[in-house]
């Protein structure tokens, strides 16, 4: 049996095109970093990451602040809804029969969906405008209800693929359903799970929106949490709209150091990535 | 003690509106192999499931009759699955060795959750358990490897170990060997009839050779009723009913 000139043909008009796609996702990335590190690395000194902003008109200072204020509120943000968002993700996974189980997914998909501005909106009005004051408390509040849906998301599908006759054989040792899926599932899928939560925590790490007018921004270290903050991405948004040189270029150097962050966050991420593994072995057993 | 460990009395289950089992009546004496034979969907499976309230845990399912274990019903008002599932065990079809745990916290999980601390005490339960399942000597090098890195038959081993560590006078097998190949089958009945002296084992199966080998008592299920019971040399030399001659001859099911 011979290929048909025509079938040749049809092969490599697909295989170019695949390829084009597969590039095509691979451009833009190269571009960002190389337009940030071109741009950026101007800027880029220990100054930067030790110093707070000086005074306009004057060159030098940094972002440390920013960066002290970023981690801060994404820590607090994560602290608030990984516990939850894995609670609600045992619940979906563990206990889906029920109503509550129900409405639970639907608010969750939803949650997922809306956008992040008008979380910020909604954490305004709650924090903001109660307290007569922009905070960081605020801010994180925001981030949490970003980072809730997807881990509880995140943490389902993982749960979901432990299948079902292990959890059975826990039960038949005579142990009691809680410690099945203590010990057992959510044991089991320990590595999964931590991949998932650095994931939401880095989507969380690059949110401008929900800060904006929650945490809105500060020049300045602050240690108070019931005080605006200054975080990296409005820092970025701020300074790149600006009217002054330096501080573009700072900002170039702030966005270099957002990703580096995300990236550091997925690459250690990566390093726990033993899901593969797990599914390559119940595939083999099923 | 009576010589009868566990006795059955009028048990049906359900999924949802489907009669699986429909009034099963059985008595399993102490240190004995049963085996339970039939074609499949003929509720062999949900019929063992039921007697260490495995079956309950599905949706839909519903289960009536009575399971008298020593004398007690487990499907009594105040009985406890849990308390129940200590002392009856299960060994699955597919091995089902616990993800990301070691060999040795594979085989000690039971009595390590139910408040086993010391670490001697352990040791010996996961020395004695692999012995007993003709493990120790293919394990003993790397109890701290993942329990998924064995072999199929090897798991299913694993799996019996972790069974037997729990000590339960009952053990359950619902078609222990039906994913495994034929050696590593042989091993398992092998155990099958080394457990006998210490253990009551109750095993679902569709290998006919396998019941006439190892079993002492053979029951033989269709569409969720026992057609007939009683030594296994009986039910394979000189069946009573027409049904089961035709089964293990080959001409039914």
């Amino acid at each position: 049996m011979k290929l048909s000139p025509q079938r040749k043909f049809k092969n490599l008009l697909f295989k170019f095109l695949l390829t084009l796609a597969s590039v095509s996702v691979l451009i833009p990335l190269i571009l960002i970093f190389n337009f940030l590190l071109q741009k950026g690395s101007m800027a880029l000194s220990l100054d930067f990451f030790l110093n707070e902003p000086k005074p306009v008109g004057e060159l030098g200072g940094g972002m440390a602040h920013a960066i002290v204020g970023s981690l801060t509120m994404v820590g607090l943000s994560a602290l608030i809804s990984v516990p939850i968002g894995i609670l609600c993700g045992v619940f979906l996974s563990e206990y889906r029969q029920g109503k509550i189980a129900a409405i639970l997914k639907f608010t969750i998909d939803i949650l997922t969906g809306i956008p992040s501005i008008v979380i910020g909106i909604f954490s305004y009005l709650i924090f903001v405008v109660t307290m007569k004051s922009f905070s960081a408390w605020a801010g994180a509040f925001a981030l949490s209800i970003i980072i809730l849906p997807i881990v509880t998301r995140t943490t389902e599908e993982i749960l979901k693929l432990i299948p079902k006759h292990v959890r059975e054989a826990g039960l038949a040792l005579g142990l009691p359903k809680w410690k099945v899926i203590l010990h057992i599932v959510l044991k089991g899928s320990k590595n999964s799970l931590i991949t998932g939560v650095i994931l939401a925590i880095s989507r969380a790490s690059g949110e401008t929106a929900p800060l904006l007018f929650t945490a809105f921004g500060s020049m300045y270290f602050s240690d108070k949490l019931t005080e605006p903050m200054a975080s990296l991405p409005v820092q970025i948004y701020n300074y790149a709209i600006s009217p002054y040189d330096d501080w573009q270029r700072q900002a170039w150097a702030g966005a270099f150091t957002l990703i580096l962050i995300c990236l550091g966050l997925n690459i250690s991420a990566r390093l726990f990535f033993k899901r593969k593994e797990l599914k390559k072995f119940f595939v083999r057993k099923s | 003690m009576s010589d009868v460990v566990l006795k059955v009395n009028d048990l049906k289950a359900w999924f949802d509106d489907f009669n699986a089992v429909k009034g099963i009546d059985l008595e399993y004496k102490r240190n004995t192999i049963n085996a339970i034979i039939g074609p499949s969907g003929c509720g062999k499976s949900t019929y063992i499931r039921c007697l260490n309230r495995i079956h309950e845990e599905v949706a839909g399912a519903k289960i009536s009759g009575e399971v008298l274990l020593e004398g007690k019903n487990i499907y009594a008002p105040d009985a406890d699955p849990v308390e129940v599932r200590k002392h009856i065990g299960m060994v699955f079809q597919k091995p089902n060795p616990f993800p990301a745990m070691s060999i040795f916290d594979n085989v000690v999980i039971g009595p390590r959750l139910w408040g086993e601390r010391n670490k001697k005490n352990l040791e010996e339960i996961a020395y004695k358990s692999l012995q007993k399942a003709a493990l120790w000597d293919e394990v003993k090098d790397k109890l701290h490897q993942e329990g998924t890195s064995l072999s199929g038959g090897q798991q299913q081993r694993l799996c019996l170990a972790r069974t037997l560590a729990t000590n339960p006078p009952i053990i359950l097998m619902d078609e222990p060997t039906s994913a495994l190949d034929p050696i590593a089958a042989a091993k398992v009945e092998d155990l099958m009839m080394e457990l006998k002296d210490e253990y009551t084992v109750i095993v679902v199966t569709h290998n006919m050779q396998q019941a006439a080998r190892v079993a002492d008592y053979t029951s033989f299920f269709v569409l969720g009723e026992l057609i007939e019971h009683g030594l296994s040399s009986d039910i394979f030399t000189n069946p009573k009913n027409q049904k089961t001659e035709d089964y293990i001859t080959g001409r039914f099911g």
